[in-house]
């Protein structure tokens, strides 16, 4: 019995195929999220790599800030809900969560019996997200998929003092004016991110095994960063990114599951 | 006949201009009371028709000019409607000294809406010791005398009638935040009403109509059963906000909300000199973010009436920059925490049109509690 799981973000589109809620049949991305084709794109592009069709779905879940405007899904759920379950699929020791996504930030805590037993959700801001990382890539003319190759050669990290995004623009423009090194201001752009999602973090409370999710969890420096500032281990799987659709997918399986019962 | 009491709440509560052009067109004169505590016995006593201005979700644009951006937006909504001729044909604004921001909306007040008075009710931060007492006595006294000089009369045996009209309103406030906690079909929006009309009504008529629906929602049999939560903050009244709670399937079975239940709380007590039973009323009072508590007794009642009530959970709606909220929320999320009762919080503001981070919010915490 397959389910499907779609995680419609703000500037990416996951899917994902779960078997009977345990094998990972499939999974897909797309660029463009939420008011795109990035979903449908998705979609497609799932159905091509695992050699499924929608036909063959018993049960299909979508999350994510587009998960409103979705049609064609039996249930929606909330994307904590969905990065929760996702996560735990993933470690089955999981719990604590910290999902930085294209245009927030989340930090979940799970019980030792899998349960979300709190969350915290960033203000309405960019800074500590995604979104963040994007802008300052735009002033340093850099893919933001390099931050963390080019912040692993800093050598004398810079000091990004300001929590705001649009401040934090005007900081990096004069480094560069200073003639700060590029890898040594990347190094503090990924430090100023993980230090405002740890706050965040210690809010919620922070127990062992902690994982990331959501794109911002490929970039190797805010990952190191956010461990030096949680002193923790923060454990990373390349399906990071997917957590939200895995989660869905099981969100079907477990509804699914009650029905039957 | 539960809905057409509904609707009428629902008319009420979303038309305050239609209700205070109704009340001039019958010759009477509306005095506009801001948050948190004004003495409505005293407005009503002296003839006039007391009416609550907690702002309105507008964008503010002409308030800024007196108002940093960091400024609580229901005092700035005030200012913006003021400025704006929303309240025109008002008698007069008492505005207490509740909070910092409050206390400067009064001075931004007197310059930017010349035509309606400000009256300030400066309250004590000590209300409870006999001094206490005596200095928000003499604050009634001198919103008597601004009263008196737009137009009204007071008489102490008048203020004792008023003061039993009130606390039979307060009465009946209570006694509907106890059956609607019964009623899992009222909706979050319909309950929100039910207390917003108490603003734009007078006590006579808001009471008669709560009654009315107090007597026809216990010959209803309650619907089935929801996430049973209770919420807390100054205001919850965006019906965005409501709508949410209600798609989640979520029933509001108590609130700690100052424009709600914190109103009704309290009544005058008994005594000859109804000025001086007043003041006591204002001594008595407790478990408010604005009341002085250096024990915040106040938290343990969020703990007990969540536990009382059968809570699943707490949801704490925070109004964006108001600090003493602020200051009291780690406190309640630690002792509901302790208790066993899980806490979410969300942000709101005058000025919202996105509510979809308060849905994911509070999406998952459905899932929190019912999972």
């Amino acid at each position: 019995m397959y389910t499907l799981g779609i995680d419609i973000g703000s500037t990416t589109s996951k899917c994902a195929i779960l078997d009977d809620g345990a094998e990972l049949v499939g999974y897909s991305l797309e660029i463009g999220g939420l008011g795109t084709d990035g979903p449908a794109t998705a979609i497609a592009k799932l159905w091509e790599s695992c050699g499924l069709t929608a036909s063959d779905i018993a049960r299909t879940t979508v999350t994510g800030y587009g998960r409103m405007k979705f049609e064609g899904a039996d249930d929606e759920a909330s994307e904590l809900t969905c990065h929760a379950l996702g996560g735990r699929y993933v470690y089955p020791q999981l719990r604590t969560v910290i999902d930085i996504g294209g245009q927030d930030a989340k930090v979940i805590s799970l019980s030792e019996d899998g349960r979300m037993s709190n969350f915290v959700m960033n203000d309405k801001c960019a800074a500590g997200t995604g979104r963040f990382l994007d802008v300052m890539a735009n002033i340093l003319k850099m893919d933001v998929n390099d931050f963390g190759a080019c912040a692993a050669a800093s050598t004398e990290e810079v000091s990004i003092s300001s929590t705001c995004t649009v401040f934090a623009e005007s900081e990096v423009i004069s480094q560069l004016a200073n003639g700060v090194k590029r890898e040594d201001l990347v190094a503090g752009i990924c430090n100023s991110v993980a230090v405002r999602v740890a706050a965040l973090a210690r809010r919620a409370g922070v127990k062992e095994l902690v994982c990331m999710s959501g794109g911002v969890a490929k970039n190797e420096a805010v990952r190191r960063a956010l461990e030096k500032s949680l002193e923790v281990d923060i454990a990373f799987d390349p399906r990071a990114q997917y957590f939200g659709a895995i989660g869905a997918a099981l969100y079907s399986y477990n509804k699914l599951m009650k029905q039957k019962r | 006949m539960v809905n057409e009491i509904f609707a009428k709440f629902h008319e009420v509560a979303t038309s305050p201009r239609a209700q205070m052009d109704k009340y001039i067109a019958e010759g009477k004169k509306v005095v506009l009371t801001a948050p948190v505590y004004t003495p409505g016995e005293i407005v009503h006593s002296m003839g006039f028709v007391p009416m609550g201005a907690w702002g309105a979700d507008v964008q503010l644009n002409k308030a800024k000019e007196y108002c940093p951006a960091f400024l609580c937006s229901i005092a700035q909504s005030i200012l913006e409607l003021g400025m704006d001729g929303a309240y025109d044909g008002a008698s007069a604004l008492i505005i207490p000294s509740l909070c910092d921001t409050l206390k400067t909306l009064g001075q931004n007040w007197k310059y930017a809406v010349k035509d309606i008075p400000f009256i300030p009710m400066t309250y004590p931060q000590n209300r409870k010791p006999d001094y206490g007492v005596k200095f928000t006595r003499a604050g009634y006294e001198r919103v008597i005398r601004d009263l008196e000089a737009v137009g009204g009369v007071f008489d102490n045996a008048a203020l004792a009638e008023s003061c039993k009209i009130y606390n039979k309103h307060n009465e009946a406030m209570r006694k509907v935040d106890e059956v609607i906690a019964k009623h899992p079909e009222v909706s979050a929006v319909q309950r929100s009403d039910v207390f917003k009309s108490a603003f734009f009504m007078t006590a006579e008529e808001h009471t008669e109509l709560v009654e009315k629906l107090i007597a026809e929602l216990e010959k209803t049999e309650a619907g089935e059963k929801k996430q049973a939560i209770l919420v807390s903050g100054i205001l919850t009244d965006a019906p965005q906000l409501n709508e949410i709670f209600d798609e989640m399937g979520m029933h509001i079975v108590a609130d700690d909300v100052a424009a709600q239940s914190r109103q009704y709380r309290t009544d005058v007590p008994a005594g000859d000199d109804a000025l001086q039973a007043m003041a006591e009323k204002f001594a008595v009072m407790d478990n408010c973010s604005v009341l002085y508590d250096v024990e915040k007794k106040r938290v343990q009642l969020i703990v007990d009436t969540a536990k009382a009530r059968g809570a699943d959970g707490v949801v704490v709606v925070m109004t964006k920059f108001c600090d003493p909220e602020e200051f009291d929320y780690p406190i309640i999320k630690k002792a509901c925490e302790e208790a066993g009762i899980p806490v979410a919080i969300v942000e709101v503001d005058r000025q919202m049109n996105q509510f979809e981070q308060i849905r994911t919010n509070l999406e998952t915490f459905r899932d929190v509690i019912s999972m």
